[in-house]
């Protein structure tokens, strides 16, 4: 028991002390707090991305999906493989345009390219509304973890307000460079406790190959689709590939980690590591399968890595596997919040507010909003029961939408307003109607979220060709900045004279 | 815009929209099936883990050859 208190004190502790240091590195302006100045290198980019990406959904969720519905998070080697891919393919055009014209938010690139303050305030607004759930679940898996690895000490609303206040802490002095630094350790943390959690418990059954052949026996249905509640067919393996990876994608924290990035070229490595890193979830599958032979029937399956640690494994081990799952929940967390308060503050406060704010009041305002938003999210966690797949996947389905807007401003001179305005607004009415109205539900077994892609890419379309911008000036100043982005990088695409008569034209 | 690209280009995009496709359409239910084990997993998974292996391989090699596309000058963006 000691030990178990002992480890999550470190883990408490060691995120305070980086985040001190990285205070003492940072300057006092709101670029540095929000974007660390745009000088983020290679390997905080990679760690705090996919630390920021992997969160309480991956560690946990993952082994009781495994454990309750069979094989279908095995569509998460995909959904890591097209995450990566986005991140280079949209992240770094959206880092090229933030670097050309300044950006911090994802508001910031739509409201500019599509030259219209209503598209501005519903993004902010789809990504402050859809964020605060899935930073909820991150604190209730986060608290799940401590909760046990402390053998009950702690009590679940203590360990989540720990966690707050430690976050809070670290965020508010260090701003994003803290955040990135303490990702580091949270995602070497994660990625082994994952892979090493899975191996050791599945010891107790003979190993993978004795755990397949003991499924095979007991619970076949467990290793294909629909799973052993026929629930997870193919309709919800494709759902759950696209609406993960694009809603976490959309995230406000993942747009904030396309920004910060120092240099294009670190976009090019990052598909390859991110869909290598995925081969952590056979971790996962190994830890949930294993539950199936050895606890079966368990109340909340959320809990079945914890449960299962505590019972087969040192309680030493099992501790420090534990934080690990707190690392991956407290990694997304911290992100969240960041990213929540950098919203709040640059796209409503100085924008509407207080546009001429100085530095010192930008940056005071986004700490004050880290401290209002945790706590509705610690509140949320207290009084809003749930699954944490459940919850997060109807998080991430309202963030997706934000994707078609998105690949429009990067690559489409016709991309129109009107049609990014009623793409969102149909296809979020279409995410809340489908998630929770029982009837509507899932309509042919596919989630809200792939329904509302889909609406919103039709209306997206459809109505950018019917329609004509006036605007020429900001599309040619789009234009320009697209084809300077293929001279720099893809130099067999660019037209002859294509950039110069536009910036003429300019 | 598609015939600019060169042909190694070409074919790194269509392999990894191939294995998207192949992990990610209805032809994935072609192999959800438990036999035949292959290296001690059920053929679903080995099947899954072998394509996660193709995909992230192409991501390896689109990195080494810098996504098929010419050497890039990034100093391009300053200079704007």
């Amino acid at each position: 028991m000691t030990i178990g208190v002992l480890i999550i004190a470190a883990f408490m502790i060691i995120p305070l002390v980086i985040g001190f240091f990285a205070a003492t590195k940072s300057t006092k302006t709101s670029e540095d707090f929000f974007i660390q100045g745009r000088g983020m290198g290679a390997i905080a980019v990679f760690f705090t991305v996919a630390a920021t990406w992997w969160s309480s959904f991956a560690f946990l969720g993952s082994n009781a999906t495994f454990y309750t519905n069979g094989p279908v998070y095995l569509t998460a080697l995909a959904w890591n493989l097209l995450f990566g891919f986005m991140y280079y393919w949209v992240g770094k055009r959206v880092w090229f345009l933030g670097k050309r014209f300044n950006y911090i938010t994802a508001s910031d690139l739509i409201g500019d390219f599509y030259n219209n303050e209503k598209l501005r305030i519903i993004v902010a607004g789809i990504l402050l509304v859809f964020t605060i759930p899935y930073l909820q679940i991150q604190l209730t898996g986060g608290a799940y973890l401590i909760e046990v690895a402390s053998g009950g000490v702690i009590p679940f609303w203590l360990s989540a307000l720990m966690f707050y206040f430690i976050i809070v802490t670290y965020v508010w002095v260090g701003g994003i460079r803290a955040v990135a630094w303490t990702d580091i350790i949270y995602g070497a943390l994660l990625f082994f406790g994952m892979m090493y959690a899975g191996y050791y418990i599945s010891q107790h059954v003979g190993g993978p190959t004795g755990l397949f052949n003991g499924l095979l026996e007991t619970s076949p249905e467990h290793l294909t689709l629909p799973g052993p509640l026929g629930a997870m067919g193919y309709p919800m393996w494709f759902s759950l590939f696209a609406v993960t990876a694009i809603g976490a994608f959309m995230g406000p924290q993942i747009w904030l980690r396309m920004y910060s990035v120092k240099s294009g070229k670190l976009f090019n490595l990052m598909p390859f590591l991110l869909g290598f890193a995925a081969i952590a979830y056979m971790g996962s599958l190994l830890a949930g399968f294993t539950g199936v032979l050895l606890e079966p029937g368990l109340a909340n399956p959320d809990q079945i890595l914890p449960v299962m640690l505590m019972e087969y494994a040192p309680f030493a081990l099992a501790s420090l596997i534990l934080a690990a799952g707190a690392a991956a929940a407290m990694s997304t967390a911290n992100s969240q919040i960041h990213a929540i308060s950098t919203i709040v503050t640059m796209d409503i406060y100085k924008r509407y507010q207080n546009p001429k704010a100085s530095q010192e009041s930008i940056i005071k305002v986004g700490r004050w909003s880290l401290i209002v938003f945790s706590l509705i999210a610690y509140i949320m966690a207290l009084v809003v029961p749930g699954v944490l797949v459940t919850i997060g996947i109807a998080a991430l389905a309202g963030t997706a939408q934000l994707l078609i807007p998105t690949i429009g401003a990067i690559s489409w001179r016709r991309a129109h307003p009107t049609a990014a305005i009623w793409g969102l607004v149909v296809s979020i009415a279409v995410v809340l109607l489908f998630t929770f109205i029982p009837v509507l539900k899932n309509p042919l077994g596919f989630h809200a979220g792939v329904w509302g892609l889909l609406i919103n890419a039709i209306l997206f379309v459809t109505i950018s060709l019917a329609l004509k911008r006036t605007d020429e000036e900001v599309v040619n100043r789009f234009d320009v900045a697209r084809n300077d982005y293929n001279k720099a990088y893809h130099p067999e695409l660019v037209e002859e004279n294509h950039s110069d008569k536009k910036r003429e034209a300019l | 815009m598609f015939q600019r690209y060169p042909t190694k280009k070409k074919v790194l995009y269509s392999l990894i929209i191939l294995s998207f496709i192949v992990m990610e359409t209805p032809l994935i239910l072609l192999a959800n099936t438990t036999e035949p084990f292959v290296l001690g997993m059920p053929f679903f998974l080995f099947w899954n883990l072998l394509w996660w292996f193709v995909l992230t391989a192409l991501f390896l090699i689109g990195y080494l050859i810098n996504w098929g596309s010419k050497e890039s000058s990034e100093t391009v963006i300053d200079e704007s």
